[in-house]
């Protein structure tokens, strides 16, 4: 059976969350907060607890990490089912936050979390104000009661801090024109350009779990690495958690050509005074020096309309809120009409304007 | 003193309007042709029977000109034409003055140029200010100038009045280039053959597409009437719309791939070893435009307007 953990006031022993307004952890029955500190000392004492309980307990399913898994809530005794990846999760009974410590320890610990800022209420309301600026959003998509699902989720990063070095070759060319009487001439210079060098990029992310779309993660970046604290679980309460189920040398390709992209950019933008460039061939090398593995918060919102489903996200640091919307048809096309129309005038006005200009 | 000091001025402007009055501004040599040239003085109003304003600033272009009888049609001053072949060319024109009710002249000179403009500045000035042009309406004309001066020969069309209206770009290149080998070789009554056979040619198809909506005005200018380029419009206007569409579109799909890192580049940590750019070679390549651009009204010293084809050296 796994390890699992709850949070609970200290006080009064209710449920507890953490409330991403206050930074703090909140009781909601009796309003009382704790920091995150107070907290370890309660977590170390549970845990010791959570050992005891084990013992008497009949295990019902195995350490087994493929398919789904059973779990009994330490608040009220009901079965927890949850997939190979979850780490933190809710009892469907009695809402407690539920955590499976051993997916959230050794190989799987995290070094790093930056905390939920912004609370569930925001992405409501950045889905919501979807529509501005955006004239094809159908009308009645960002209805609130559309949204089928917004859940706050813990998702596992690598964060990689990479060494790009090597030679990018190019080919350019300099471009000068000039008249000599009724003579147009043209010269074009051209030349090899060498650059050779290194360059280092400091935490590049990559989503370390299937689950979560690489480019939709890829999207919700940046996040403030600034905020990065120290992992500590407390801090998942009221939150989904996943754990990684993508090895960091797997996950490194992806770092490895963002980051090999952008030094060819850079050795480019290096080659000043062309009027073109293009690169010929490269020896560049992308090595990863350190790689930590870190939790970063996101809201997903699950939204159905029309009978399909829409995913979006929220980085749930910086509010950045993404995800692709549907197009309202009928909009578009009377849309294309009356820019079709009015773009008509505004060249016939040209037409006549150039016309008038000629006769003065 | 005073009236010493306007005497002076009287004097000098006296000196030199008779300067600017005896400058001839072409110095063709016309003596080598049977082309009888007639006397411009004040009492025949300087040979200029049209309606153009003659004043002090282009007197001399008026008189740089020789003043001929415009029935002859054919002005051979250079003497590159037999005389078989002056009756023969003036035949085939008047042919073409029937046919078309516009007007047509040959002009050969030798005259020394440096700019391809000077040339359609002679053949504006002979056609203005000689009778040409039937019914001196529109001054209707077209005139062919075989420039014969050893140093760099040229030779292009010039157009007055509606025959403007009949010639593009592309028929008056399409004239000068059928006639070049011609020319070149100096097989001239082969070359103004041809030249009013295509010239009869593209009256009969009409008024270039161009100038479908022109019209000339009083003093021989192209004008436009105002149309609604429908195409051009339609054209711009959809693409206008398909790339404000694609952007709106664009607008709701927001997850894209992330291709580059550069927001996690440390840029202190940046370190060229080497930084070579090796010249390799050069091309230069040219083209000639000439001075004397073809299609489109130009204005004369008289103040009329015509066009001319570009012109060929050869």
């Amino acid at each position: 059976m796994g390890k699992v953990l709850d949070n609970k006031c200290p006080s009064c022993g209710a449920a507890i969350h953490f409330k991403p307004e206050l930074g703090k952890f909140k009781c909601d029955y009796c309003d009382s907060e704790f920091s995150a500190e107070e907290l370890k000392d309660m977590d170390k004492l549970k845990e010791e607890e959570i050992k005891e309980t084990e013992k008497n307990k009949d295990n019902k399913s195995s350490d087994n990490y493929s398919n789904y898994v059973n779990y009994n809530c330490p608040d009220c005794g009901a079965e927890i089912i949850a997939d190979e990846n979850t780490a933190a999760t809710f009892c469907v009974y009695c809402g407690n936050t539920s955590i499976i410590k051993n997916r959230l320890s050794g190989e799987f610990a995290p070094k790093y979390i930056i905390p939920f800022k912004m609370e569930k209420k925001k992405a409501i309301d950045a889905f919501k104000s979807l529509r501005k600026g955006r004239p094809l959003v159908p009308k009645s998509f960002v209805s609130e009661k559309n949204i089928e699902k917004i859940t706050g989720v813990y998702i596992p990063f690598w964060l990689y801090d990479v060494n790009v070095s090597g030679t990018v070759n190019a080919k350019a060319t300099k471009v000068k024109s000039w008249s000599v009487g009724d003579t147009r001439y043209t010269k074009t210079d051209y030349y090899n350009v060498v650059r050779s060098g290194s360059m280092a990029y400091h935490r590049v992310p990559v989503d370390g779990s299937t689950r979560f779309n690489n480019d939709m993660m890829n999207s919700i970046e940046p996040f403030d690495y600034g905020k990065l604290i120290d992992y500590n679980h407390a801090y998942l309460s009221g939150f989904l958690a996943e754990k990684y189920d993508v090895s960091k040398e797997d996950a490194f390709t992806d770092a490895k050509t963002r980051t090999l992209n952008s030094t060819k950019d850079q050795m480019l933008s290096s080659m000043i005074g062309y009027s073109s460039k293009t690169i010929t061939s490269n020896n560049l090398e992308s090595v990863s020096n350190e790689t930590e593995y870190v939790l970063l918060p996101v809201w997903m919102v699950n939204v159905k309309y029309k009978d399909k489903f829409y995913l979006f996200a929220m980085n749930g640091e910086s509010g950045k809120f993404i995800g692709n919307i549907p197009l309202d048809k009928k909009k578009a096309l009377v849309m294309t009409f009356v820019v079709l129309i009015i773009s008509f005038l505004i060249c016939v006005g040209i037409s006549y304007l150039i016309y008038c200009g000629g006769r003065a | 003193m005073r009236k010493l000091r306007f005497f002076s001025v009287i004097v000098f402007f006296l000196f030199f309007s008779f300067n600017v009055s005896a400058l001839d501004i072409y110095n063709v040599d016309y003596s080598r042709s049977n082309v009888k040239v007639i006397d411009r003085s004040e009492s025949n109003k300087w040979g200029v029977n049209k309606h153009w304003n003659i004043n002090s600033g282009n007197i001399n272009n008026v008189k740089s000109v020789p003043y001929v009888d415009s029935d002859l049609k054919v002005y051979d001053f250079a003497d590159i034409l037999t005389d078989t072949e002056e009756k023969q060319i003036y035949n085939k024109i008047q042919n073409f003055i029937e046919h078309t009710n516009i007007d047509m002249v040959f002009v050969s000179i030798d005259m020394p140029y440096s700019y391809d403009s000077k040339n359609e500045d002679f053949a504006a000035d002979f056609y203005d200010y000689n009778d040409f042009g039937l019914n001196f309406d529109k001054y209707n004309g077209i005139l062919l100038l075989r420039n014969n001066y050893s140093s760099d020969r040229y030779y292009d069309i010039y157009t007055f009045g509606d025959a403007q209206l009949y010639f593009d770009q592309g028929r008056y290149d399409n004239i000068l280039d059928g006639i070049y080998s011609d020319f070149t070789s100096k097989r001239y009554l082969d070359g103004i053959s041809k030249f009013v056979s295509d010239c009869t040619y593209y009256y009969d198809k009409g008024y270039a597409s161009k100038y479908g909506h022109a019209y000339i005005d009083d003093d021989g200018f192209i004008q436009y009437n105002y149309y609604v380029p429908i195409i051009p419009c339609l054209g711009g206007s959809l693409f206008i719309t398909l790339i404000i569409m694609l952007i709106l579109v664009k607008k709701n799909k927001m997850v894209r791939k992330a291709t580059t890192a550069s927001e996690y580049l440390d840029k202190g940590t940046i370190n060229y070893t080497e930084h070579l750019d090796q010249f390799t070679h050069s091309h230069t390549t040219h083209y000639t435009v000439s001075s004397s651009s073809g299609g489109g009204s130009h204005g004369g010293s008289s103040g009329g307007g015509h066009s001319s084809g570009g012109g060929r050296h050869g």
